[in-house]
């Protein structure tokens, strides 16, 4: 594992070199926030300030999911010919940031020519709830990462605590299957092998294989804390759409409070709405006020795409989203027969 | 469509009847529930037909927002695959289905409340076998609670 200060030392001279030379009109990464666990994104466009790009063990935050909007064309075709050319972007990226990129770029949401892709070998982000946790009573005033790579928080009075990465590191993290981009125009870092492949599969089988009312009653319990703030919908990369279906109000398909059936159902549509598209990167789980397991749903679903289909979200940019395509002998055995 | 409509409650002192909301598309499966009509094929009447022009535009938000609204089950029938009006329209439906049904279950809700099926424009006898399966599954199940919304 390459330490974290080389990496950002190696960050630095990349993204002062594209700037300098005109190569990006915008970089984005991460800059050091105020409060302990977090970064802040960072919109740089000028070589000189390029001081300010942090790569630390809290860089958790997905910069895909401000692409699609950067190319977004104007809804108003006589605005669109006095729009200004879309900018090159140069974008650090984490191996589940990579994937939401490469599913951008498959639906044509962000153009591959306009974006310098500087990949990270990402040996896992912190999660910070996690960290809190762990820290108990403690309260952190300030957190870093040592050369040999541990994660340590300082408390209120003034001892650091010392924070095994395993316990803190985002579940999306410890599942993750390729942590090093496989798709990149620059790569920082020695490759990082996936941690535990089989994680996933782990536990949506753990799940599965409780009763159907056991399952309910769970879902029904994690859900119930959902205040329907919408925060895992707009923390998505892949949740771009224009004007979500959920928000429509001619027709209403969902009502907007936190009434249990229309909780559960608006989770239900955005599992199908991901279905084969959602890239693993967590977003959803670090957004959420209220704790909720949000891939709870879309990780099964995820696995049932590829086992049905044989497709992974984000692995390859000229592959077919298998919801976009079929085959003559898709399996069918789910019809019901009189 | 704007606004809420629950379907109506049973009378009171009737027996419970199963209420399955089916999505035909146009083209095969509404005209094979037409000929079952046509030829006086007895099936029971717990279903509320909706037209849609093909399998392919249903939305998994149509069916769940079905039984939310009191549906005890829902239905979808399109043509079989490669008979499509729209080509694959159907085919690519299927991915879809497959992957709803999947979910349904692994939420908890019994999955006999989804139920896909392919039904020509011939087949009237067909629809009538899937609609008295499809209401004997849901019987069984008794109604829908899991999702509907109470006010």
């Amino acid at each position: 594992m390459t330490p974290s200060h080389e990496i950002e030392t190696r960050l630095r001279e990349t993204a002062e070199q594209l700037l300098r030379e005109k190569r990006v009109d915008l970089f984005l990464g991460y800059e050091k926030a105020s409060l302990p666990f977090r970064t802040t994104p960072l919109f740089l466009t000028c070589p000189q300030e390029v001081e300010r790009l942090a790569w630390n063990p809290f860089c958790a935050a997905n910069l895909a999911v401000y692409l699609p909007r950067l190319f977004k064309a104007p809804a108003d075709a006589r605005q669109a010919k006095d729009a200004p050319p879309p900018p090159t972007v140069g974008v650090v990226l984490k191996g589940c940031d990579t994937r939401s990129v490469v599913a951008l770029i498959q639906e044509r949401q962000v153009p591959r020519d306009k974006l310098v892709l500087v990949g990270v070998a990402c040996p896992g982000m912190v999660d910070r709830r996690k960290a809190e946790r762990a820290l108990g009573e403690h309260v952190a005033l300030g957190a870093g990462e040592d050369a040999q790579g541990n994660v340590h928080a300082v408390v209120e009075d003034g001892t650091e605590v010392a924070l095994p990465r395993e316990q803190i590191l985002a579940s999306a993290c410890l599942e993750c299957r390729s942590p090093t981009p496989s798709i990149h125009d620059a790569l920082l870092g020695e490759p990082v092998e996936a941690k535990d492949p089989q994680a996933a599969r782990r536990q949506t089988a753990e799940f599965g294989a409780k009763a159907l009312a056991a399952r309910w009653a769970h879902l029904r319990q994690t859900l119930s804390k959902c205040i329907r703030c919408n925060a895992c919908r707009q923390a998505c990369p892949m949740c771009y759409c224009k004007e979500c279906l959920l928000d429509q109000t001619r027709p209403r398909w969902l009502g907007a409070g936190t009434d249990i059936s229309d909780v559960t159902i608006y989770h239900l549509v955005r599992a199908c709405h991901m279905a084969g598209r959602c890239t693993e990167c967590g977003a959803c789980v670090r957004a959420c006020p209220m704790g909720i397991d949000t891939r709870l749903l879309v990780r099964k679903l995820n696995q049932e795409v590829e086992d049905l289909y044989g497709y992974r979200p984000g692995e390859a940019i000229d592959a077919t989203p298998p919801l976009s395509a079929f085959a003559m002998d898709d399996p069918q055995d789910f019809l019901t027969e009189p | 469509m704007s606004q809420t409509q629950t379907v109506q409650e049973a009378a009171p002192g009737k027996e419970w009847e199963p209420k399955i909301v089916a999505f035909l598309c146009n083209w095969c499966s509404y005209a094979g529930a037409d000929l079952a009509g046509v030829s006086r094929i007895q099936y029971p009447h717990n279903v509320r037909v909706i037209r849609v022009p093909c399998s392919g535009r249903i939305n998994p938000a149509f069916l769940l927002r079905a039984l939310q609204n009191g549906a005890d089950g829902v239905l979808v029938s399109g043509c079989h695959p490669g008979d499509c009006h729209y080509i694959t329209g159907n085919l690519v439906a299927r991915r879809k289905f497959a992957l709803l049904k999947e979910l349904v279950q692994y939420a908890g809700i019994e999955p006999q409340r989804v139920q896909f099926s392919w039904v020509s424009a011939s087949e009237g006898g067909r629809f009538a076998g899937i609609v008295e399966k499809v209401v004997e599954e849901v019987r069984k199940l008794g109604p829908n609670q899991k999702l509907v919304k109470t006010l």
